[in-house]
């Protein structure tokens, strides 16, 4: 009998436990929420409509598959061998008249001792990117080619830690590529004042108005 | 009207007249109505002594200047209110024989039907999908025959397994601020008072994060040097204080996180401003003005429709974006992706990758609170 009445109360304990854990505000932490209800999102809500006007390509980088924007495209004077018909030299030679192009290029990323043009491109293959061993890069995948120096940017930015989405949070994923945000021949940001200037928010702290002190 | 209300109905012992028709005679709550609407015996009224009834069961002797004044900015006690009011609700309780012999045309029949039923509605958040509807289809025909122009307004639940959560990179702000001017503008914050939900805090490098030093209105080159910038907002804590003190709850956590506010519900007490640990909450001290041309009209009730005098207001999450798959203004306007929201509850996403693969952390974390918005560095 005894027996019986602790097999009943451990049964009811088991059972109470079960239920109360599926009870919102059960949870002892927000992570704990997240593990118990995760699951891979296959919901109403996508980014497609959003992308539809971008052109898009897939990209596989180890365990990451995502959409990356279409460069080729984009780059207005693709494919580069139209005007680089003949090798390199030929063409900077002095006796060359003809209009310069890419005048308004100034590198300014790395040292020289670095890198120069050449370390990107190919000057016997101007339409394909140019990788540290010599090896082709296609213009639409040159995060390639930033990955081989910048590889802590590289594994951030497969994960989705470093760089923008191209447009919503739902899937599919689509994101920025290197050179949507920065320039190749002048990667890093400029110093620039901030767009807006609170003249209100002055006016409240003169006053002592401002009730942000909770800090 | 549905019988199995929620809240309160002012009960003018007219109940059974109330609910056989909407607003006149002929059912019709738009365009004038031509046709006699009935009238019993039993409860003849005239349209004064239906007045004084109708005031004294809803406000008995309270003369002050209250929300209503807000609601609609017009010069008017709730007396007088009610007596505009109460137009709309003779001809709904069918004791007048024609609806044209109380209000002059029919818009502003309509304007005055809509005003009484935005004023008796209830708590969002109790509503049915359908009540939900109606209210956004009143407010979006209101804001029409108020300003001539339409706008759209959006009354979407949470998607089922999404619970929304952001991450915000410390070594990638540079204290632009594009995030704060965005947030604006889709949030149709007040102009004059130059409300704004994001914060973006300039502190010394090797003070850690000390908010009382830091500097969240600087006007200078950015970076400056020897500063890093750091961006808060509300968190939509997972355990929010500010929902617990509403005594009213005007405000709540939504099934996909976003801790919101119904706009029309809120008394303006400020408890949850006091509650909240982050300065998460902004108060509307005046009536906001945004000028037309500038006024987002893709809308949602529980997001950025135009709020009025002497209600709280912060960020939603862009609940009018992110119920539709896109990301909020901030994290779409960083030029520099510090900036990150997603979806928690999916392993897929990208904000899942920062949190398990980066080292993270919350402000206040010791609270309890468990913000959805969490910080890390390269
Ligand atoms: S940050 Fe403040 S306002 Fe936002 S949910 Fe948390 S306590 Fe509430
Ligand atoms: S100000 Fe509004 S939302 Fe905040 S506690 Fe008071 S009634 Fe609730």
């Amino acid at each position: 009998m005894k027996n019986r009445n602790l097999t009943f109360y451990l049964l009811t304990l088991v059972a109470m436990s079960l239920l109360s854990c599926k009870n919102e505000g059960e949870y002892h932490s927000i992570t704990d929420k997240i593990e118990a209800k995760q699951k891979p999102y296959h919901g109403n809500l996508s980014s497609e409509e959003l992308l539809a006007d971008t052109d898009l390509i897939t990209v596989k980088e180890g365990e990451f598959t995502f959409l990356i924007p279409e460069r080729k495209g984009q780059i207005k004077s693709y494919a580069c061998i139209e005007c680089h018909s003949k090798p390199l030299e030929q063409m900077s030679n002095s006796s060359f008249d003809g209009k310069r192009a890419h005048w308004d290029i100034k590198i300014n990323h790395a040292s020289i001792e670095t890198m120069d043009c050449a370390t990107c491109h190919n000057p016997k293959n101007m339409n394909n990117l140019n990788s540290l061993t010599g090896k082709d890069i296609d213009f639409n995948l040159s995060y390639k080619l930033c990955a081989q120096c910048h590889s802590s940017q590289f594994e951030d930015w497969k994960g989705g830690a470093h760089g923008k989405k191209v447009a919503g949070w739902a899937p599919p994923r689509a994101s920025m590529t290197c050179v949507n945000c920065h320039n190749p021949h002048n990667p890093s940001f400029d110093k620039r004042w901030p767009v807006q200037f609170n003249t209100q928010k002055v006016i409240e702290r003169q006053e002592g108005l401002d009730g942000a002190e909770e800090h | 009207m549905s019988d199995n209300k929620k809240w309160y109905t002012l009960d003018l012992g007219l109940n059974k007249k109330k609910s056989t028709s909407s607003s006149c005679g002929c059912g019709n709550s738009q365009g004038s109505c031509t046709s006699q609407a009935q009238q019993t015996k039993e409860e003849e009224l005239s349209a004064d002594e239906f007045y004084e009834r109708a005031v004294n069961a809803a406000i008995g002797d309270e003369r002050k200047k209250d929300g209503f004044e807000q609601v609609f900015d017009v010069k008017m006690d709730r007396r007088d209110a009610f007596k505009k009011l109460t137009a709309s609700l003779l001809i709904g309780a069918g004791a007048v024989s024609s609806c044209t012999s109380i209000t002059k045309d029919s818009d502003s029949k309509e304007k005055a039907q809509i005003d009484w039923e935005e004023q008796f509605k209830g708590n969002y958040k109790l509503m049915t999908d359908d009540e939900k509807k109606s209210t956004v289809d009143r407010l979006m025909r209101s804001y029409e025959l108020r300003t001539g122009k339409n706008i759209n307004m959006s009354s979407k639940n949470a998607e089922e397994d999404v619970l929304f959560g952001y991450a915000f990179n410390i070594s990638k702000c540079q204290g632009y601020m594009n995030c704060v001017s965005a947030c604006v503008e889709e949030n149709n914050q007040d102009r004059n008072s130059q409300m704004q939900y994001i914060r973006i805090h300039e502190m010394d490098d090797g003070k850690g994060f000390n908010f009382n030093e830091a500097d969240d209105n600087y006007y200078h080159e950015v970076p400056a040097e020897g500063h890093f910038y750091m961006g808060t907002q509300c968190f939509h804590c997972d355990n929010p204080p500010c929902v617990d003190v509403c005594p009213v709850q005007a405000t709540w956590k939504e099934e996909d996180g976003l801790v919101v506010i119904d706009y029309d519900w809120c008394v303006g007490c400020r408890y949850c401003m006091a509650a909240c640990p982050y300065d998460g909450r902004r108060f509307n001290w005046s009536k906001p003005e945004v000028p037309e041309n500038e006024v987002n009209k893709n809308q949602h009730y529980l997001g950025n429709r135009m709020r009025k005098k002497g209600v709280m207001e912060k960020c939603t999450f862009c609940v009018q974006r992110s119920r539709k798959g896109k990301n909020p203004a901030c994290v779409e306007a960083c030029p520099t992706g510090a900036r990150i929201f997603g979806n928690l509850l999916d392993p897929k996403s990208t904000i899942r990758w920062v949190l398990e693969n980066k080292k993270v952390f919350r402000l206040k974390e010791d609270l309890g609170t468990e913000p959805k918005f969490w910080y890390f560095m390269d």
